[in-house]
């Protein structure tokens, strides 16, 4: 059986000259969820887009990513972004509607689906994000934390088989934090999440991929790397706190 | 500028906003043409008009300060063109009908888009089968303008935390940096939303 995710010595610079990715090769598993950490500008963000096929100078040549076994190239686009849900950093990004409604909507809509599908997978979607009843809101007036549970909401009404987060945790309050852990950790797909919250990676991920200027320089359990405190200080990162102590919090 | 200016009180109760979205739009694009092709000759029907709008706008709860702030606040744009009639002969009759009938139209519009949420205009321009580019542009814009104000604010307010002498000539000077930082911005934020529309599936 194919990886859900592999990526083979994937390469990436930028029109302007920056070398954001030097060679990187990894492999998920159905089912696993790992977590992607690095320090920031180690590439993290750009090879999420390339999961997407969302950087068009990627898309000519051969390509170094495969989704379910298939290669991301311009000819299997939709069916890759319709397999991968992708998070984006930044709310306001992925919000670009006028309603929850009508942002949740737009997933299924560009996949033809009947109005009462549409209503049924909203719904849904808004239901499994912990925000039912939002569909009438504006975006514009939701609070951080509502506006992420929003994006979460209209990758989850795609139906993805993989979900690939960058940040998702980032300018949460910690109840926020807490609440989201506990909605991934009900999502029981294969998962990628790239963070600095190495808390929700302990909690989480069982590996990790540890990026650091364009290159995984370490892949592992995550008990193992993240206790592993030179490496992680080598590459600005520290052992979480909750690997520090025995007892639970 | 405050955040919520653009849309305040189009989420009111009353009579005027329980309205079907539709009929409120037909009924401000049919005020608009009257307003436009009547004979100049006639100032009644413009009365007549303005009546209409008047009680339309007490109904609507709206209050007045706001409705009349909202119109001074466009009506710049009206006489910079309404201006040019005075340098005809007898330019003066021109110009008071000019004012009045542009005053006419934006106070339509005015009380249109604070009586009615945008996205239930778009649905409607949705279901009358415009061009889809055109409503996606429109839902984008006004998405978007909200994220624009809060950027425009938060830099606004950055600087002038670490402006200690307030010199006009540095303001004008600033005030372009800002300007185009926020061009340069919002170029990069409409790759990235573009980015975020075909992760899931825009074609």
């Amino acid at each position: 059986m194919s990886a859900a995710i592999e990526v083979r010595d994937l390469r990436f610079r930028y029109g302007e000259g920056t070398e954001a990715l030097r060679g990187v090769s990894f492999s998920i598993a159905e089912g696993e969820c790992v977590g992607l950490i690095g320090p920031n500008g180690a590439g993290k963000s750009t090879l999420l887009l390339h999961l997407n096929g969302l950087l068009p100078e990627s898309l000519k040549g051969e390509s170094s990513v495969f989704v379910d076994g298939t290669p991301v190239t311009a000819d299997t686009l939709h069916e890759v972004r319709r397999k991968v849900g992708l998070l984006f950093q930044d709310a306001n990004d992925q919000l670009f509607c006028p309603t929850v409604f009508e942002d949740v909507a737009f997933g299924p809509q560009q996949l033809g689906l009947s109005e009462a599908e549409i209503r049924e997978r909203v719904t849904g979607a808004l239901a499994r994000a912990g925000i039912p009843g939002f569909e009438a809101r504006a975006p514009h007036h939701l609070s951080v934390g509502e506006k992420r549970r929003v994006c979460l909401a209209g990758v989850l009404a795609c139906e993805p088989s993989i979900l690939v987060l960058d940040e998702p945790s980032s300018s949460l309050d910690p109840r926020g934090r807490r609440e989201l852990k506990e909605l991934l950790r009900q999502i029981p797909i294969t998962k990628l999440i790239a963070t600095h919250d190495l808390e929700l990676v302990v909690e989480l991920c069982s590996r990790v991929i540890v990026l650091d200027e364009g290159s995984v320089v370490a892949q592992g359990p995550t008990v193992e790397l993240l206790s592993d405190e030179e490496l992680m200080l080598r590459h600005n990162l520290e052992k979480p706190h909750a690997l520090r102590h025995l007892h639970p919090h | 500028m405050r955040h919520d200016f653009l849309d305040r009180y189009s989420r009111l109760d009353s009579p005027i906003h329980r309205l079907p979205p539709a009929v409120k739009l037909v009924s401000a694009l049919a005020l608009v043409l009257a307003v436009v092709l009547l004979p100049p000759s006639r100032p009644v029907f413009l009365a007549a008009v303005a009546v209409v709008l008047l009680v339309v706008a007490g109904l609507s709860r709206i209050p007045w300060p706001a409705l009349l702030w909202r119109v001074i606040l466009l009506e710049p744009f009206v006489l910079g063109v309404a201006i040019l009639a005075l340098f005809q002969p007898g330019g003066w009759r021109l110009f008071l009908i000019l004012v009045a009938r542009s005053t006419l139209c934006l106070l339509t519009m005015v009380l249109l888009s604070n009586t009615t949420p945008f996205a239930d205009l778009l649905r409607v321009l949705r279901a009358w089968r415009m061009p889809a580019l055109l409503v996606t542009t429109l839902s984008l814009m006004y998405r978007y303008l909200f994220v624009l104000v809060d950027e425009a604010q938060r830099m606004q307010r950055a600087r002038a935390s670490r402006t200690f002498t307030p010199r006009r000539r540095w303001a004008w000077r600033t005030m372009a940096t800002v300007v185009s930082q926020l061009f340069i911005r919002s170029s990069e934020r409409a790759e990235r939303i573009y980015a975020a529309m075909c992760a899931r599936g825009w074609r």
